[in-house]
């Protein structure tokens, strides 16, 4: 039972701590929209192009992110619920 | 992670996605059939924002892809309305959006994939599409091959994790909060993050596309 119960909880700090990724890409992201804003500023008449390529830039960069509620998600889901399950059998 | 199963149809299981993938297929067939009955030459009503959206999606296509692009039109259109209305629907009171599974989201990027490919082997030949993978060294094909399954897993999980994540944080707040607070948060995470979320999803499939053909 005792063993059960570090998993979950070793599960779950594991889960916080690669959710920083999202931290990290928030990061970033805010950084490509700041050059974006000042590109645009620049050069008004770019508009439309400018957003276009910060989008596709900022989406493809959130991938890390994306990959870190993957992992997040499949711990949570496919490991912790069924673990959580035996340890409520067994109290 | 399971599917939520509704009912049997004989021995196919129905589950929540599937139900409102049929439903958001429906609404999306019939409005098309609507829309497009009698065609005019000079625009009229509703003609306007059919022939504003196809206009806008083959810009957008011949943009990146230049006029041999035409070909991808359809396929851009239909899965940039197919995942519009996905997200849409969420905001409905007891409705689920489809993109919320992860088996439609990775049918979707499967099928750009697939389109990707056959659309390479079918202009450059088969031996030089082969060719691709081994650029610019032989024992790079490994880390090629990751990267081609990477790209399908990244374009799926994107608009899943998006869309889930959004539900999870609403799910929450509807728990804390029952009243007011959760309009704003629905019209944030429902309809302009849906609207966004299609737009990545449209310019990244065919940025993808393009990558491929060149």
């Amino acid at each position: 039972m005792m063993e059960i119960a570090i998993i979950i909880a070793s599960i779950a700090i594991g889960s916080g701590i690669a959710l920083l990724a999202g931290g990290m890409v928030g990061i970033g992201e805010g950084y490509v929209a700041g050059k974006a804003v000042e590109a645009i500023a620049r050069q008004p008449e770019m508009e439309g192009q400018i957003r276009t390529t910060m989008i596709l830039g900022q989406a493809i960069s959130e991938s890390g992110a994306i990959y870190a509620l993957a992992v997040v998600l499949l711990l949570i889901f496919s490991v912790v619920l069924p673990l959580l399950g035996r340890l409520m059998e067994l109290l | 992670m399971e599917p939520n199963i509704l009912f049997y149809i004989y021995k196919l299981p129905v589950s929540e996605a599937l139900l409102w993938t049929w439903i958001v297929m429906a609404i999306l067939s019939i409005t098309s059939f609507l829309l497009t009955r009698n065609l005019e030459k000079i625009p009229r009503g509703a003609q306007h924002l059919v022939e504003a959206a196809v206009d806008g999606i083959s810009n957008l296509v011949s943009g990146d892809l230049g006029p041999e692009g035409k070909v991808f039109v359809p396929l851009i259109l239909m899965v940039t309305s197919f995942v519009f209305l996905s997200n849409l629907i969420g905001v409905v009171p007891g409705a689920f959006s489809p993109t919320e599974d992860l088996t439609t989201t990775v049918v979707l990027a499967t099928i750009v994939f697939v389109v990707g490919h056959v659309a390479a082997i079918v202009k450059k030949g088969f031996f030089t599409w082969l060719k691709g993978f081994f650029e610019p060294y032989w024992f790079l094909f490994p880390i090629n091959i990751v990267g081609e399954i990477s790209q399908v897993l990244s374009h799926s999980f994107r608009l899943y994790g998006n869309i889930f994540g959004g539900g999870i944080l609403l799910g929450i707040v509807y728990m804390l909060v029952p009243y007011v607070l959760p309009v704003p948060l629905m019209a944030w995470f429902g309809v302009l993050m849906g609207a966004i979320q299609t737009a990545v999803f449209t310019m990244l499939a065919i940025a993808y596309i393009q990558m491929k053909l060149e």
